[in-house]
């Protein structure tokens, strides 16, 4: 009896598997699978425009770009696959999810919780606001030998080396959640004419443009690129970020941030002081000048001091704790009861101190 | 009998892996929904009804006779009838719990990785594996059991070890004496899992005698501190506030992992490995359910027949397997009702069952305790 039914078992047990004589209706013809890897998402009055990239194929085969219409993400994929019969159009493994101006500003929500009920995408796609359409980015930047996807994580390394950050849609969501505002990489198209020479189907670049500030309701606004590196030497610690300073090219080496509470003489909350430390290094001289000394300190600490000042100020105008002021005075100060409550009340008039201390370390310079 | 009976080891083993199930449907998020970032403080004060059921049990235990279950000590103090009518009432628990896993696991596991398929394929053939085992001998279950428990926690420290890189330890915040009495509430989902553990002590005739009161209380430590684990990982992934309204966040945690960035997606092998979690409790459950319904109907021990026989009462475990089967197919519900089930009104019923019924029968059985003793002295 024990032999019987180990047999039945072994028998059985493959038609549990993903085999053409499987009985799971989930089995995928790997020869017919097309893994989409970049999806896009534009929002419109009556439903949305969902854009994808398969990526180059094997042999560098030109990558599969669609685009539709639909009422929601779902009848989208369902009209994609109508599209390509002879591919199975496979979502697990999208690396980028685009979203348009207006998806960002309306459907932000939405995708957040299709994500969750959807077992196909991860939390952990990295997320960008497309300038504009997400549907020009995915079309207009794919041709016989590039395409979206190729030309994305072309930027991500080159943008990670230059102190940016992709954020995910999961790091997006939880600062959401939490009640606090998210920062997404902002990214726009521009035309290769004139710049490329080399490249027969003259696609489109895709190129960093800033952060752009997410709050609960959806996107409220941009930072424009210098205060988007502001903002991220306040959340993050952008090494490798370059910036010209009095003629100077120098490259951010270290960034820390401190942010404390300001409490008036009766503990009310009055205000918040923003600390930032930014060591450098000297990479590059302007013509026939030499690395200056404390000069150039005070310089660094200026310019990246009203840079700064500038990120806080956009956000307080957008009233979006996309810099993370509150967590951080929040673990800092640890009076919860003080500040937890109106802090979406108090942060747009919220009075915010900026000190920077810079710091340039002199090396490799042979004049001297 | 003697040679017939699991070791402690293997006992913990079971109770261990068949709890792993419950421990990552419902902890995460009701934990975090409950107590926030200090959910995985919860662990601490859920000590406290923990301690008092072991004592509970190791009382129970006392009285057991050679061989003997939680079914035939109730038997006995409780008198035939009500017995009769207490056992059922647990047995009847036993299988509808077990349909409600089986549905639980097969959704989970069809959601996520075969999303145009049914389920009913997955419950005949999960059944049908729990049955084989349990017309077994507990000391095979029990081995198999040891084996889990080295695939399964291995799988889940490695899950956890490798959504560190996502883990932001700032959602934790400073935690100060207001913090500490929050994670209070968190410690009701902890002390509703472990507590099921109190079923498995109807199958305390097949396992060597317990030494110590807190034997029930070091069982569970283990599961407390990877239920802690997991929620601390959770909430340094998401943030309290978003892990506490995702479905299952620790399932989608281990979605965004990936093997060094080399091979990305691979919840599918972890949700199929978990598998073995809801199996191993319905079998567990399928036992328990039978020893709960030996002594109603004065059966003997099935494992002294053949696998296949259908005598000493083995036909029993068929009708058992068949009625958890017929249970979870109550459960054919939208996604959104089975987990209101799975959060509110399971945890409530086992918790009304598992500590507020051993309480009562403790409570009932003080009378002929006492005259026992009484008898006892004076013979």
């Amino acid at each position: 009896m024990r032999r019987a039914l180990v047999i039945l078992y072994v028998c059985l047990l493959p038609l549990l598997g993903g085999c053409s004589f499987s009985l799971a209706a989930d089995r995928h013809d790997v020869e017919r699978l097309l893994l989409i890897q970049t999806m896009g998402l534009d929002s419109w009055e009556n439903g949305i425009e969902m854009s994808v990239s398969s990526g180059l194929g094997p042999e560098d085969a030109p990558a599969l770009v669609m685009s539709t219409p639909a009422t929601g993400i779902e009848d989208a994929i369902a009209r994609l696959q109508n599209y390509s019969p002879e591919n199975q159009l496979f979502y697990a493994h999208v690396q980028y999810l685009l979203l348009g101006e207006e998806a960002a500003r309306r459907e932000l929500a939405n995708v957040i919780a299709w994500v969750d009920r959807s077992p196909t995408l991860r939390m952990d796609t990295d997320m960008l606001v497309v300038r504009g359409l997400a549907r020009d980015a995915v079309v207009d930047t794919s041709g016989q030998a590039t395409d979206i996807t190729q030309r994305l994580a072309s930027m991500d390394r080159q943008a990670r080396s230059m102190g940016w950050t992709i954020y995910s849609l999961r790091q997006a969501a939880a600062a959401l959640a939490e009640g606090d505002g998210a920062l997404c990489l902002a990214v726009e198209t521009v035309p290769t004419d004139g710049k490329v020479f080399t490249d027969q189907s003259q696609t489109d670049a895709v190129v960093p443009s800033g952060y752009a500030m997410l709050d609960r309701d959806g996107l409220v606004g941009f930072l424009d690129p210098e205060q988007s590196l502001a903002a991220e030497m306040i959340v993050g610690n952008p090494t490798g970020l370059l910036i010209t300073v009095s003629g100077d090219t120098l490259e951010i080496l270290d960034c820390s941030a401190r942010i404390e509470g300001q409490f008036g003489p009766d503990g009310a909350p009055v205000g918040v002081h923003l600390r930032c430390k930014v060591r450098a290094g000297v990479l590059e001289t302007a013509p026939g000048q030499a690395p200056a000394g404390e000069a150039l300190d005070q310089a660094l600490a200026e310019t990246t001091g009203a840079w700064i000042a500038g990120a806080v100020a956009e956000a307080q105008r957008a009233g979006c704790d996309c810099l993370g002021l509150r967590r951080a005075v929040l673990s800092d100060a640890g009076d919860m009861a003080a500040w937890g409550g109106a802090w979406r009340e108090i942060f747009p008039t919220l009075s915010v101190t900026v000190t920077v201390d810079g710091r340039v370390e002199r090396s490799y310079d042979l004049a001297e | 009998m003697d040679e017939k009976r699991i070791t402690r080891k293997q006992f913990s083993a079971a109770i261990l892996v068949s709890l792993l199930s419950p421990l990552l449907r419902l902890l995460p998020q009701a934990a975090v929904d409950l107590a926030g970032r200090t959910a995985w403080m919860g662990a601490l004060p859920a000590l406290i009804p923990l301690g008092a059921l072991s004592l509970l049990l190791a009382g129970f235990r006392r009285h057991l006779r050679p061989g003997e279950g939680m079914g035939g000590l109730l038997r006995r103090w409780l008198g035939p009838v009500a017995g009769r009518i207490v056992l059922v009432l647990f047995a009847g628990w036993f299988l509808f719990y077990g349909g409600f896993i089986l549905r639980s696991g097969a959704e989970r596991l069809v959601s996520t990785i075969y999303p145009s398929s049914g389920q009913d394929l997955f419950l005949l053939v999960t059944v049908g594996l729990c049955l084989a085992v349990s017309l077994g001998t507990m000391r095979a279950a029990a081995r198999m059991a040891v084996i889990m428990q080295a695939v399964l926690v291995g799988a889940l420290i490695l899950a956890l070890g490798l959504s560190l890189p996502n883990m932001d330890a700032a959602f934790l915040g400073p935690i100060g004496r207001e913090d500490a009495l929050a994670a209070v509430p968190g410690a009701l989902p902890f002390a509703s899992v472990c507590a099921v553990s109190a079923c498995f002590s109807f199958l305390e005739g097949y396992v060597q005698p317990a030494k110590g009161r807190w034997r029930s209380l070091g069982t569970v430590l283990p599961l407390l501190a990877l239920g802690a684990a997991v929620c601390l990982a959770v909430v340094c992934v998401f943030g309290p506030a978003l892990a506490g309204t995702l479905t299952y966040p620790f399932f989608v945690m281990i979605r965004g992992i990936s093997l060094w960035a080399l091979v990305p997606r691979i919840e599918a092998v972890v949700i199929t490995i978990w598998v073995g979690a809801d199996f191993m409790l319905v079998t567990m459950l399928l036992r328990c359910a039978h020893e709960a319904l030996r002594p109603v109907f004065s059966l003997p021990d099935p494992e002294r027949s053949a696998l296949g026989s259908l005598r000493d009462g083995r036909f029993l475990l068929w009708l058992e397997a068949g009625a958890v089967l017929g249970c979870s197919f109550l459960f054919d519900l939208p996604p959104w009702q089975l987990k209101l089930w799975s959060d509110r009104y399971i945890p409530l019923l086992s918790d009304c069952l598992l500590y507020g019924g051993f309480t009562l029968l403790w409570l009932v059985t003080i009378p002929r305790r006492k005259n026992k003793q009484t008898t006892h002295r004076k013979g």
